[in-house]
């Protein structure tokens, strides 16, 4: 009886992936690149099943654009990722055992390891880079369309030491651009954030002295314009004047993005998707807390060659291990799979601008999720 | 529940007492009889009443099951935080609690600006609200009034996050003259000073939105209630020579004044706890602030601060939050009771003094007079139980 039931299930889900796949055939697929080669090992349109994830909304529009490409392969797929939950709340949920994999800004923490490994069992979480970007530097002046900010500058501003927009140490970076004497006005998130981490990862990094404060989500600096989300901060500094801010690539928009000095040099960058490939491959260091376990440190100090942007941020998938049903295990390695590959890493690039990981990482990844039951 | 209206004529009644006989009659006579036939319904107890009786007993039940619960799930969750000790544990020492040495220093700050900013809300907006009803009930033209009264009742029907978003783009731009000149003009008078937002992102821009936000609330029940004034009361104040204003103010108000705080009242509840708008558009500080105009001095509300620590807060932080939560459902609480002390210790008592020396002011002589006063009298008398029966 129940051999009957699941013989026919299977010859519907046979069925219904023929019919479905002859049907997507025809149309133009909305994202012809990722339909081809993209399944060495599993044939997609075989799977079946949903996947429930979350986490990090700066990789939401990614997470978007993967979904779309994989699940028109793998038509039997749902993907559910919500960004509403943030990294922290991703990982919590995830710990909690009601996600399949979590997107986080930041790789596990010590104590988040230990909880791992009773959720997952012996062989703990995995954190697999998916998701390579930059923060981008916002500013809204008038008549000014081109910014250059040392890092000692930008450490200023957001910590309320540089006031003006004529201050000396900003003309000295921009001969020629005529800034006005108005008071500036930061603007940075209200809500906790893996943007936040990764931007004052890079101040604190970068200037340890003029930054004082630690590491943290939260935005450390008091009676500053605190806006929700980074969508609340373009559309704060759009929409006012003098305003300067930080979000991630994917929420900018069409809001002007200043350059960043390159490390201490006089070179200013401004952001590319091959900028931040570089400064990836140039800080990361491997920082595994487990077999498998692809967790990167990075060292902003170290992006010094040309082209780098100086502030990339790189968001990680976290998964089990061993997961309780193989066939989930299955699914979600497939998709993982498909994310960081080269197809899809073009699909994040081209509809959420984020940039591709270096070959050697999505090498490695696809190695980690083989040791995924 | 079967005695309440036995009680309430009963009430009304006493209160009545001898002055008033004529029109304490009128009054009873709707009520009377719907209570003793309900007693006799009941008496017979047939299958149908028996299933009704035991669904609305079930879901008055229910309500305190489900206000037991919301309390019990915000003491349990809150209490490791509350008791945690916020100085020394690591959990508590990195993101948004950072800084914080107890629970007690966390909350407070919070709960400073959910009430500040609930009260410039109601400060602007239940005066315009009452306005709103007072028009449509007694002013507008009836094809107006109706269609003023729907498009009200539509406000309501807004989601928050869209007045948020409103509020981003519309709101905040638009104060932004005001904000400069109150804060040039007037910067002296604390409310104002500090230094002006450059993006409109205040706490005077939330609390305009807030106002908004509770207007449909305040305005479809002041309207109801103003509309419940007995027509008899009205046209007396008129008959004596009262302008629309001075009847609105003897025969309505009085009438409505419990009403219209309860009213308000709902409004505030929404103002406490209103989340999304308030995150989307304030600056916010867990700071004890006054300024409304600055960017950098807002304070922040308990449910916005949940909204926003919430999704990167860790195991404890969420308790934490979880513990501001069960403070603010504490602070509802307790508004609520002090302005139910309120309507009732200046209730009725404060009602009757008015009256009496209202019929103080007119010439006790002319017979149609009293009459008038009688009935105005008897209407406030039996508007406060009417009313909280509604």
């Amino acid at each position: 009886m129940k051999l009957k039931n699941v013989a026919a299930v299977g010859a519907i889900a046979l069925v219904t992936a023929i019919a479905l796949s002859s049907c997507s055939s025809t149309p133009a697929t909305p994202t012809p690149t990722a339909t081809k080669s993209s399944a060495p090992t599993v044939d997609l349109s075989t799977l079946s099943g949903t996947i429930t994830a979350g986490g990090s909304s700066a990789q939401a529009n990614a997470e978007a654009a993967w979904t779309a490409a994989f699940t028109s392969v793998a038509t039997g797929v749902t993907i559910n990722y919500d960004k509403s939950q943030g990294s922290g709340g991703g990982v919590t949920n995830w710990l909690a055992g009601s996600y399949d994999f979590a997107g986080t800004d930041s790789s596990l923490k010590p104590a988040q390891v230990t909880s791992a490994a009773t959720t997952c069992g012996a062989g703990g979480g995995l954190d697999l880079p998916v998701y390579l970007s930059g923060v981008a530097i916002i500013f809204n002046l008038p008549g000014v369309t081109k910014l250059n900010l040392d890092s000692a500058t930008i450490a200023n501003i957001f910590n309320k030491k540089i006031t003006t927009w004529d201050d000396p140490a900003i003309k000295a970076t921009n001969p020629g651009v005529t800034l006005p004497s108005d008071p500036i006005t930061p603007v940075v998130r209200s809500d906790g954030s893996g943007t936040t981490a990764n931007f004052t990862t890079y101040l604190s990094q970068t200037q340890p002295t003029l930054w004082p404060y630690p590491v943290s989500t939260a935005w450390p600096v008091t009676g500053e314009s605190a806006q929700q989300g980074g969508s609340g901060i373009v559309a704060t500094v759009a929409a006012g004047k003098d305003t300067i801010g930080y979000a991630d690539q994917s929420a900018v928009g069409k809001a002007t993005q200043a350059a960043i000095q390159l490390g201490t040099s006089k070179t200013y960058v401004q952001y590319s998707a091959a900028g931040a490939t570089k400064a990836f491959a140039a800080a990361a260091t491997a920082a595994p807390v487990g077999t498998g376990d692809l967790s990167q440190s990075l060292d902003y100090t170290k992006i010094t060659g040309a082209g780098a942007y100086p502030i990339p941020l790189l968001s990680y998938a976290v998964l089990c291990t061993t997961f309780k049903s193989p066939a989930q295990a299955k699914l979600t390695t497939a998709y993982l799979g498909f994310v960081d590959s080269a197809n899809g890493q073009a699909v994040s690039a081209k509809n959420a601008g984020s940039a591709p990981l270096p070959t050697n990482i999505l090498t490695e990844v696809a190695a980690s999720l083989k040791l995924v039951k | 529940m079967s005695e309440t209206p036995a009680v309430v004529s009963g009430s009304q009644g006493n209160d009545l007492g001898g002055t008033t006989k004529k029109s304490s009659n009128t009054v009873n006579r709707p009520g009377a009889p719907v209570g003793g036939s309900a007693r006799s319904i009941r008496s017979k107890s047939r299958p149908a009443d028996r299933i009704f009786y035991g669904f609305s007993t079930g879901a008055a039940v229910s309500i305190m099951v489900i206000l037991a619960g919301v309390a019990l799930f915000l003491i349990v969750r809150a209490a490791p935080a509350i008791a945690a000790n916020w100085a020394t544990d690591p959990s508590l020492s990195t993101g948004a609690t950072a800084g914080h040495h107890t629970f007690w220093g966390y909350v407070a700050p919070l709960i400073w600006g959910t009430i500040f900013v609930s009260a410039i809300a109601l400060v602007i907006g239940g005066p315009v609200a009452i306005g709103i009803a007072l028009f449509i009930s007694h002013y507008a033209p009836r094809r107006l009034a109706g269609a003023l009264g729907y498009l009200v009742d539509l406000l309501a029907a807004v989601p928050s996050v869209v007045f948020g978003l409103w509020g981003i783009f519309v709101i905040r731009p638009f104060l932004l003259p005001l904000t400069n000149w109150l804060n040039h003009h007037l910067g002296w008078i604390p409310f104002f000073s500090g230094t002006a937002s450059a993006t409109g992102s205040t706490e005077l821009a939330g609390g305009i939105v807030l106002a908004v936000m509770i207007l449909p609330i305040i305005t479809s029940i002041s309207r109801e209630i103003f509309l419940q004034t007995p027509r008899l009361n009205e046209e007396a104040a008129l008959a004596m020579g009262a302008t629309k204003w001075e009847m609105i103010r003897l025969a309505v108000f009085p009438y409505a004044r419990s009403g219209v705080v309860s009213a308000t009242l709902l409004g505030l509840g929404r103002a406490l706890g209103e989340t999304m708008a308030f995150a989307l558009i304030v600056s916010p500080s867990l700071i004890f602030s006054l300024k409304i105009l600055t960017d950098g001095q807002n304070s922040q509300t308990v449910a916005a601060n949940i909204a926003t620590s919430f999704p990167e807060g860790n195991a404890l932080q969420r308790q934490a939050l979880i513990g501001t939560g069960l403070m603010l459902f504490v602070i509802s609480i307790a508004v609520n009771l002090i302005a139910r002390i309120i309507v009732t210790r200046t209730g009725p008592d404060a009602k009757t003094r008015k009256a009496k020396a209202t019929i103080a002011q007119l010439p006790p002589s002319d017979p149609s007079s009293v009459l008038a006063v009688d009935d105005v009298l008897s209407g406030r008398h039996s508007s406060p139980e009417g009313t909280a029966r509604a």
